[in-house]
């Protein structure tokens, strides 16, 4: 008995000495910080997406108080916390809209539509099935295992017969899925506020190759950029809009309808 | 002092606490990849080494062995090491943001290195002076130190090779100090035994 009050009575003394000379240099050691970084962190968003560039919302908001050049880098605030910043900042330029961007998918076949001569038993994720050369034979095309799903942090991303869905309400533009897609199939369009055209594949084979992997691949036949005024273009065997020619729906629509492949998507 | 020399050299260099002993490797591993940091983790694991093995020397013959508490050494060991490295933190953050950035959450891990608590429970078991712990604990420390720079200065290097996608990251880092620790297996006849 005697044993365990010395150990509670040395021990306590141990800890209580510890204890005194850490609030000591506490006190001595305060590092005082900028009221406005609070502030600021209060108006950004809070989703640590790391699209800004730095690792969390509070490095961003502390490199921002430091260097008011950064701003306008939220991507999910858009120009509305950028403008709450600069005044909460003071600072009185004015700043830039963003342009609106929408994320896409530059894969739109279905598990119906890819075909593929070969089992796949790997690992159940895109990084692994690429590497080995994939589950499917188009060696362009959507894998389907998720990992743009998984990365997703606004649960933006949907998967149905191996196709991807992006709930353009909920995304706010972080870039994750760009990174994490071996195949970098996620691309950054402007939005043009006329239904979003763009082209639902990547795959830069010819004719045959492409009908022999899918059935919904561009086939580089160029019926699109035939049309009057027609924005598209083909570079390498692939058919491209060129966002900064497009200024009515019509050629646009006209191309999408005309595509014998039905390569070409909208929303 | 042929001794000190002694325990000076062998544990930096033949019984080498991360290479020899496996421990302490999540820092070695995770702040190894840029010079700066690794050379304040290195600077900041030997303060906290050679203080902790001292006070926990000072503590466990002056204090527990003569209220027969022996019993008590692990929790007042790590006592000693979660305050100090407390201290080092305030410290750090007062005096190098930088470093403070740069450490992140791998300096408070330094509470719970095992590097560090293992280096003040072989003082105990091996039955050192007090002379001998310090200097125990601060070759101990300068070991990690040296280690972990060596690595930093080669994973730096690594970062301009052209490596196969598939190493990149860490299965290079931890190859890196498989290899390390092979080398540093070499020195295990350099005392004569």
């Amino acid at each position: 008995m005697s044993k365990v009050i010395s150990a509670t009575i040395i021990f306590g003394l141990i800890g209580l000495a510890f204890s005194l000379l850490l609030a000591f240099l506490n006190r001595k050691l305060k590092v005082p910080e900028n009221p406005k970084v609070k502030e600021i962190l209060n108006i950004l968003p809070g989703l640590n997406c790391g699209a800004c560039g730095f690792s969390s919302c509070k490095a961003y908001a502390q490199a921002i108080v430091k260097d008011p050049s950064k701003i306008k880098s939220c991507r999910p605030g858009g120009s509305q916390v950028d403008e709450k910043i600069a005044k909460t900042l003071g600072k009185k330029e004015n700043i830039e809209q963003q342009k609106k961007m929408v994320v896409v998918c530059v894969c739109g076949a279905e598990a119906k539509d890819k075909k593929s001569t070969h089992h796949y038993h790997g690992l159940e994720n895109c990084q692994s099935a690429h590497i080995i050369g994939g589950a499917i034979d188009c060696v362009y095309g959507c894998l389907g295992f998720g990992d743009c799903q998984e990365v997703c942090p606004a649960d933006a991303i949907t998967i149905k017969n191996k196709k991807v869905y992006i709930d353009q309400k909920k995304c706010f533009l972080c870039g994750k899925c760009i990174k994490a897609c071996p195949r970098n199939l996620f691309k950054m369009i402007p939005a043009q506020g006329l239904g979003n055209y763009f082209i639902a594949c990547s795959n830069k084979d010819r004719l045959k190759e492409v009908k022999d992997a899918c059935s919904r691949g561009c086939i580089a036949c160029g019926i699109c950029t035939k049309v009057e005024g027609s924005p598209y273009e083909l570079v390498d065997n692939l058919s491209q809009i060129n966002y900064n020619e497009v200024e009515n729906k019509k050629p646009l629509e006209e191309g999408k309808s005309r595509c014998p492949t039905k390569c070409i998507d909208s929303f | 002092m042929e001794k000190l020399i002694l325990i000076f050299i062998s544990t930096i260099l033949i019984n080498n606490v991360v290479l020899s002993y496996f421990l302490g490797i999540c820092p070695f591993l995770g702040v190894s990849g840029k010079m700066e940091s690794a050379l304040g983790m290195g600077m900041a694991v030997t303060f906290v080494m050679t203080l902790a093995t001292s006070i926990s020397w000072l503590i466990y013959y002056l204090v527990l062995e003569r209220f027969g508490l022996i019993f008590l050494e692990y929790i007042v060991f790590i006592l000693v090491i979660a305050s100090l490295v407390q201290i080092v933190e305030m410290f750090i953050r007062k005096y190098s943001t930088n470093l403070y950035q740069s450490l992140g959450i791998y300096l408070p891990l330094i509470t719970s290195n095992c590097a560090i608590l293992g280096v003040a429970l072989f003082m105990v078991v091996k039955d050192y002076s007090f002379l001998e712990a310090v200097v125990f604990g601060f070759s101990g420390g300068l070991g990690f130190c040296l280690v972990i720079v060596i690595m930093a200065g080669i994973r730096e290097e690594l970062e301009f090779a052209n490596i196969p996608k598939i190493f990149k990251g860490a299965p290079l880092t931890l190859i890196t100090a498989g290899i390390l620790a092979l080398i540093f297996m070499g020195f295990s006849g350099l005392g004569g035994g």
